[in-house]
């Protein structure tokens, strides 16, 4: 009979616990949280951190290794590597926050709609999506954006939506789950029209899920939009962007100037790591089961 | 010596918060019940009231964060709260048997039913397989399994409610219990199925002679089915007696409150009825424990009300018994 | 005579299972009707169909045959957007409150959506109609700005309850309204519903298994067995002279919290046959202490044996009353 114990605490109680629950987050997402902020405060304020303009090259100064003027050295045109991996911070949120933002707005009224209407509807969605899943994203991300032109725009479009599936897909099942519930009946009862039952009683009880996922989500654009412009597609090389950094390093490798790929590649690997831990945390929080059982 | 002795048991659930602060929600405060061979008392209260809490800390089948943290339970003289867990499990299936709600999530669903039966009468005694099967079809059939040779190689999904009721009652049976605890044991079947399984445990109490406990929020069950009851509210037993004293006069306000509110005795548009939130387990009240819902109350409850013997012999926790 | 809100005629529903061809004859020939001002109550066991024929009636959830007729219109066929504008005038309440409201609104904009949708109020007009309906259904005003988790089980369908009564319909369908609320609490509610029912004139329907809460309620009472309606009769009549051997049993087994109730125990073998596998003929034969041959094949019709009592069964003549065959 535990439950009925627990409902007996007042309201003000359970609320005080949750923000306490808040505030105390692991440790290891408090470090994702840290790890974000830097290198947020990086991208909005990166002319107060770099030294040198990311994009005017020192003829004289090629490939030069770490040094004093040079903290991470500089690149095959001469750029200073230090301000180019800060203003590549920029590029890093710039893709990712916006991409998911379009993948949220895609997907959760699609899974809304697919799931409360079910029907051929549903099951034509649902192909596509799962279309959309068995190709590699990768490879059809760089299909398309190679297709549509090679512009910022069209990376953060294509990753929105190649996106979309995956928060469609969690908001049709939560969905599915509710739409025989009592409250969704006793809704229709009351004479709801469809788009009240949609926006009023279904998603505010389907959205947790969809926004645990935003982080990791996140983690996977910047991945991906990384590899891109890796492969050479979408950006291109002199922009301060870690994936391009990384494309033109990565030939000096093999000649020992490391330096140009690895310090682009440790920022990636940081704010990727950062994002996902974050997002473990926020699942932690949001769904009680994960925590229970920890 | 009374089949089952219990004195002052307290159960509290201790939760530790995020922070580590230490909460206790009294979920039991000092009960106190005695029972007799042959006897079948009814434990009635509302949701919360701690009527299956009781029977699960006879039974030591608490979970954490559930937790004895005082008093004494005497099973034929013998303390169950100290034993340990082997000694327990030699007695819970033996000595004392249970009847729990949800009886078809409560059957193992991969053994079929006869070897379920025969595997806790050989849990508790030396018996050959040959000796349990016929003890067990013979107990099939005691508890009205039509076809008890057949049903017993009857996987639990193939029972309907009733049947799966049955079944459990005849494992709780398999090693005649002197103790059976019955909690809900027709809650969640229908009428018609919950009047054949009273009347079969009324007659297999009968026949045994079982001290038997029924837990139920059912006054109707009550009032037809058992010899005693014990009302309970907020974890503590507030009146208990035999039936037929506490129907015809009730002593302590919440079970006047209770009796009142049955379909049978409410009267409609007589208005100031009852009603009202049991008190916050975290945080009881000084003294009587219904005092926030008792009409009556006054200072004086404020602190804690004597258990009173009536000339009936019903006892009493209320301030205002004698009045 | 009272004037008739909602008629059904033969009124039937199944759910296929699975892909097989199966089906779940949930409701199998229904005609009732029920009356403004009235409470129809309707009991019977689970797998009787009562809480199908509840949501048939109030179409949500279409029925395979039969006739609906709500306020003199046939809603049988009607659009989901066509029944819209009728749901002003027939409501529901729903057995566990604590899943029939939405978790995440506050308890005001519950109450407020049916006025939200049906009416047009101004913002503050609203609020005052909510905060009249919080009275009415005396649930304290300090709760509106609360959410459901709040709140107790009794408060919970008190809730439930105003927001039925909001837009002053003219139907209520009350589906085991009590049953899943402590005694307590639930003679508040009942207290409640008898009180609205002299305010509001509306025709209510109250399911239940409960045979003390509808005799307490209901003006007359329709007993189900598997989908069907084997008696239906005024309240007295039911509870003085049962007609039915089913109606009997389920009397019989019905334990009054009284003393001095006299009860009659006719214990029925067995269980509800499965409404997969239908039994043939009377539906009830398979436990019917009274049934002979004819009952396994003829299917009874209803019959008026007294005024406003109809029964359907065979045996009625000769030998259908087992109980006064008991004593004899």
């Amino acid at each position: 009979m535990p439950p009925s114990v627990t409902h007996q605490l007042t309201w003000p109680r359970r609320t005080a616990n949750r923000v306490r629950g808040l505030s105390r987050l692991s440790p290891t997402a408090a470090a994702g949280v840290v790890i974000i902020v830097c290198f947020g405060v990086l991208a909005l304020f990166s002319e107060w951190f770099m030294t040198h303009d990311p994009v005017s090259s020192y003829p004289d100064r090629i490939l030069q290794g770490p040094s004093y003027e040079h903290w991470f050295g500089t690149d095959g045109n001469g750029m200073d590597i230090f301000s180019r991996v800060i203003y590549g911070a920029k590029f890093g949120f710039g893709i990712a926050i916006p991409a998911v933002i379009i993948a949220v707005l895609i997907g959760i009224p699609v899974g809304l709609i697919a799931g409360y209407r079910g029907g051929a509807l549903d099951e034509i969605l649902m192909r596509i999506f799962d279309g959309l899943r068995v190709f590699p994203s990768i490879i059809l991300a760089l299909a398309v954006v190679a297709a549509t032109g090679q512009s910022l725009l069209n990376v953060v479009l294509v990753l929105g939506f190649l996106d979309s599936p995956v928060f469609a897909r969690l908001v049709r099942a939560e969905v599915l789950a509710l739409r025989s519930s009592n409250f969704v009946e006793s809704a229709i009862a009351a004479g709801n029209p469809t788009w009240r039952i949609l926006f009023f009683h279904l998603l505010p009880n389907t959205i947790q899920g969809a926004m645990a996922q935003t982080a990791v989500r996140a983690a996977w654009a910047v991945r991906i939009s990384a590899t891109l412009a890796f492969l050479g597609i979408g950006i291109q090389a002199p922009t301060p962007e870690w994936g391009a950094m990384i494309r033109q390093g990565a030939e000096f490798m093999v000649t020992g100037q490391w330096w140009v790929a690895i310090f682009p590649g440790i920022a990636l690997i940081f704010l990727v790591f950062g994002l996902n831990l974050l997002g473990d945390g926020i699942q932690d929080i949001l769904d009680p089961r994960r925590r229970a059982s920890k | 010596m009374n089949l089952l002795k219990i004195t002052d048991l307290q159960t509290h659930f201790v939760f530790h918060d995020i922070d580590n602060y230490r909460r206790e929600a009294r979920a039991l405060n000092k009960v106190n019940l005695n029972l007799n061979r042959g006897e079948i008392v009814g434990i009635v209260g509302e949701t919360g009231a701690g009527k299956s809490l009781t029977a699960q800390s006879i039974c030591g089948l608490l979970r954490p964060p559930a937790k004895v943290v005082g008093g004494s339970v005497l099973f034929l003289g013998k303390e169950l709260l100290s034993l340990a867990e082997e000694d327990l499990n030699d007695i819970r299936g033996a000595e004392i048997g249970m009847v729990v709600q949800n009886p078809k999530s409560s059957l193992d669903p991969l053994t079929r039913i006869g070897d379920q039966l025969v595997r806790i009468h050989q849990t508790h005694t030396a018996s050959a397989i040959s000796v349990a099967r016929s003890k067990a079809i013979a107990m099939m059939h005691a508890v009205g399994i039509p076809d008890p040779e057949k049903r017993f190689s009857a996987w639990p999904h193939e029972l309907s409610g009733g049947m799966a009721q049955r079944v459990l009652i005849a494992m709780a049976l398999m090693n005649e219990p002197k103790l059976l605890i019955a909690d809900e044991p027709t809650t969640g079947l229908d009428v018609t199925v919950q009047a054949q399984i009273l009347e079969l445990l009324k007659d297999l109490v009968r026949r045994f002679e079982m001290g038997t406990i029924i837990i139920t929020h059912d006054l109707g069950i009550v009032a037809h089915y058992c010899d005693k009851v014990a009302v309970m509210f907020a974890g503590e037993i507030v009146e208990y007696g035999t039936v037929t004293d506490i129907f015809r006069r009730p002593g302590h306000p919440y079970t006047k409150q209770l009796l009142a509110s049955t379909p049978e005795k409410l009267k409609l548009n007589e208005a100031g009825s009852l009603g009202g939130q049991p008190p916050d387990l975290f945080n009881l009240p000084e003294g009587c424990l219904s005092q926030d819902r008792c009409s009556l109350a006054s200072d004086q409850c404020r602190t804690p009300p004597p258990v009173i013997t009536l000339e009936t012999g019903q006892t009493v926790r209320c301030h205002f018994a004698l009045q | 005579m009272r004037q008739p809100i909602l008629r059904a005629k033969n009124l039937v529903k199944r759910f296929s299972v699975g892909r097989s061809s199966s089906y779940v004859n949930a409701v199998n020939g229904v005609d009732l009707t029920i009356h403004r001002g009235e409470i129809l109550g309707m009991v019977g066991e689970s797998g009787s169909g009562k809480s199908t024929i509840g949501r048939t009636l109030l179409r949500l959830t279409d029925p395979t045959e039969g006739l609906i007729e709500f306020d003199g219109r046939d809603i049988t066929s009607l659009s989901a957007k066509e029944l819209r504008p009728l749901r002003k005038d027939m409501q529901m309440v729903f057995q566990d409150p604590w899943s029939a409201l939405n978790p995440r609104m506050k308890i005001g904009d519950l109450i407020a959506e049916p006025l939200r949708i049906h009416l047009k109020l101004s913002e503050p007009d609203l609020r005052d109609r909510t905060e009249l309906l919080a009275k009415k259904v005396r649930l304290s005003t300090e709760f509106l700005n609360r959410t459901p988790s709040a709140l107790s089980g009794g408060q919970l369908q008190r809730v439930c309850i105003a927001r039925a009564i909001a837009t002053n319909p003219k139907l209520i369908i009350l589906d085991e309204p009590t049953s899943s609320l402590d005694l307590s609490v639930r003679a508040g509610i009942l207290e409640l519903l008898m009180e609205l029912r002299e305010e509001t004139q509306a025709g209510f329907l109250f399911i239940s298994h409960d045979l003390g809460t509808i005799k307490l309620i209901s003006d007359t009472i329709a007993v189900l067995y598997l989908g069907r309606i084997v008696e239906l009769v005024p309240k007295e009549a039911l509870f003085n002279e049962p007609a039915h051997p089913y109606s009997q049993s389920l009397l019989s087994a019905h334990l009054p919290a009284d003393l001095d109730a006299p009860i009659q125990r006719l214990i029925l073998e067995g269980e509800i046959p499965s409404p997969i596998d239908l039994p043939s003929g009377c539906s009830f034969h398979t436990r019917c202490p009274a049934a002979v041959d004819v009952c396994k094949t003829a299917t009874p019709q209803p019959e008026l044996i007294a005024q406003n009592h109809h029964v359907s069964c065979l045996r009625l003549k000769d030998g259908g009353n087992i109980l006064s065959r008991q004593q004899a």
